[in-house]
């Protein structure tokens, strides 16, 4: 019976991190049509801020919200000076389909490289703000602390603000429409440049969170997040890579996935079984579980 | 003057370049016989990446595990079955290429991005599979020993010079034949299906199966360079096989031009290269440890973002406008 408390807490905290994951890989291919490789390299980065900045304030809670903050800057910033000359210049030419991921890719392989220039690769440790010790349970101390508590708090709200944020504002709607079809929106007087960068700023406000909320249960350093890029992926594409709904949802399935089968067959199955998720997924319904999409042609 | 056909003359092209080989080889020194041998596994392993991508239209972020499947193949079968190196190698080969051909059936259907990020999802979770089965010997890994050169060809031939001819005759005889494999039907239908996959399969090609086919003898492929690069570091471990093994591949690809064979020895030299250059860099201006230790990270993908900007078809390109401007 404590096992299986233990295993549904540890899914629901595993699943809220993946989740902030695959919400950002999301947002970025719903506002560019890419996957964002980089994504580890940016949620790393902005955490690396944040563990300075708690570090010089000694408030873990202004790291966060300066990774946030940096983590949205971040964003921005590559998609106005990296992506979209990048794609400027490559306009044509086979080399157009692998450029996006190449691009990415290489990114990241400067985000870490820089990382490891300032910082180096030394693990560095950064401290929860609230008790990392699991709570106890019928007089026995269970996996789950006072922080994954936290953890999920913090993701449930971030989930519920980039909702209402979606659902309820024109800024939601102009970032519904530029998703659905750029040209219209266009048409429609909605400045889809900007929509886009709002896109990818708010995808490195959610993987500044994610890092922020995943390294004091870790370690930080440069190449850490690059663990949660795959599962955030594989989160997403269970979801259906378009649909922000399905991203919760991916990850949720794949954390209880990991989960149980960490906690009942072996520890080592974590990587096996995001593996077989993503490609039964993929053979069975490739559109992903909860696309509104026919197709994921494009 | 007599005429050749092109096979003819591919097949020349290779026993010169072979003899070539075996002519430098008796002439360096053992460390370039030691780097060589690398440049050689690189250029195969490019070769490997540009198959696909260039030649059939998938990318792939996985080929570091598809290299380690076909070095544990190896390994194992030199040192639980008692085969000959040789023989080992083929059987690397052949294993990693039936791995591809499994795996090709389950994503070799999928587009773009989707395969990039499955196989990048198999580069890291493939290598935790060696701490589950007491066979692979967890992080230590197992040996992997192709013995020391015969005794017929003399005292003072050496480990690295054996290593080069292992290296150089295998990746030669693979690349004689994939480029055979590339000028024939498949790799026609292979690039009609990278240029148009609609108007492949309306002219009759059965567009899923090739590309499982491209993406099995790719596999294949990479299986030999793992086993050969595990033969130049003695030993088989996870860590041999990073998720920056496949980083650096793709950027030895791009380098080369994705659509092109002919320069994947350029690859390889930058790939050997980039940590000798990092090397001097430091010992010039010095730094920290982080500094010394990412700096071959950095040069690699600034190398890739460079090259998809300024020569996205390969430096062949870039040589053809240039001509064009004067």
């Amino acid at each position: 019976m404590i096992q299986f408390i233990t295993a549904i807490l540890t899914a629901l905290t595993t699943g809220a991190i993946y989740a902030l994951m695959s919400t950002a890989l999301v947002l970025v291919w719903r506002s560019t049509r890419i996957i964002n490789f980089a994504q580890a390299g940016q949620a790393v980065l902005s955490t690396y801020i944040g563990y300075e900045v708690t570090i010089r304030s000694g408030s873990f809670w202004v790291g966060v919200i300066s990774a946030m903050i940096f983590g949205a800057l971040l964003g921005a910033a590559i998609d106005r000076f990296f992506m979209r000359p990048i794609f400027k210049r490559i306009q044509s030419g086979p080399i157009l389909m692998i450029a996006p991921v190449v691009a990415t890719l290489g990114l990241l392989g400067i985000i870490q490289a820089v990382i490891g220039f300032r910082w180096g690769l030394t693990y560095q440790s950064l401290a929860a703000p609230v008790s990392t010790d699991g709570f106890t349970l019928f007089g026995r101390v269970i996996a789950f602390s006072p922080f994954n508590l936290l953890v999920l708090v913090f993701a449930t709200v971030s989930m519920l603000l980039l909702t209402v944020l979606f659902q309820k504002t024109n800024v939601g709607l102009a970032l519904r429409a530029s998703a659905h079809s750029p040209e219209i929106a266009k048409l429609s007087g909605i400045k889809v440049d900007f929509i886009r960068t709002l896109g990818w700023s708010l995808a490195g406000a959610a993987g500044g969170l994610a890092g922020m909320l995943y390294i004091p249960s870790s370690y930080l350093y440069p190449n850490a997040m690059d663990v949660l890029l795959v599962f955030g992926f594989v989160a997403a594409v269970i979801g259906g890579l378009d649909s922000l709904f399905g991203a919760v949802a991916g990850a949720m399935i794949l954390g209880f996935a990991i989960s149980f089968a960490t906690s009942y067959v072996s520890e080592k199955l974590v990587f096996p079984m995001a593996f077989v998720m993503l490609v039964v997924v993929l053979l069975i319904k490739p559109a992903g579980l909860f696309s509104g999409k026919k197709s994921r042609r494009d | 003057m007599i005429k050749l056909s092109p096979t003819k003359k591919r097949t020349l092209f290779f026993v010169a370049l072979g003899w070539a080989l075996l002519l430098i080889g008796d002439r360096i020194g053992e460390l370039l016989q030691y780097q060589g041998s690398f440049v050689a596994m690189y250029a195969l392993a490019i070769a490997s990446i540009i198959l696909l991508t260039g030649y059939s239209g998938q990318l792939s972020l996985g080929h570091s595990a598809l290299m380690a499947v076909g070095a544990y193949a190896g390994a194992l079968s030199i040192n639980n079955l008692n085969l000959h190196p040789a023989i080992a190698l083929v059987i690397a080969t052949f294993v990693a290429g039936i791995f591809g051909l499994i795996l090709g059936f389950g994503v070799a259907r999928l587009s773009g991005p989707y395969l990039a990020g499955t196989t990048l999802a198999l580069a890291v979770s493939l290598p935790t599979l060696a701490n589950q089965f007491p066979i692979l010997g967890g992080e230590q890994g197992v040996v992997f020993d192709v013995g020391a050169p015969p005794a017929r060809f003399g005292e003072d031939f050496s480990m690295y010079k054996w290593f080069f001819w292992i290296s150089t005759l295998a990746v030669l005889i693979m690349l004689w034949l994939i480029s055979n494999v590339v000028s024939s039907r498949y790799g026609r239908t292979f690039r009609a299906i990278r240029d148009n996959e609609t108007a492949a399969a309306l002219s009759g090609l059965n567009t899923g199966r090739l590309k499982v086919l491209a993406f099995a003898i790719s596999s294949g492929m990479a299986g030999l360079a793992g086993g050969l690069l595990v033969m130049l570091i003695s030993g088989v471990s996870p860590s041999a096989f990073p998720l920056s093994l496949s980083f650096s591949l793709l950027t030895g690809a791009v380098v080369t031009g994705v659509y092109s064979l002919k320069g994947v020895m350029l690859g390889g030299l930058v790939l050997v290269a980039i940590p000798e250059i990092a090397d001097s860099i430091v010992t010039r201006i010095g730094g920290s440890e982080g500094f010394t230790a990412t700096l071959p990270g950095f040069l690699v993908s600034a190398l890739l973002i460079l090259a998809v900007l300024f020569t996205p078809n390969g430096p062949g390109t870039l040589l053809h406008s240039f001509k064009k401007h004067n």
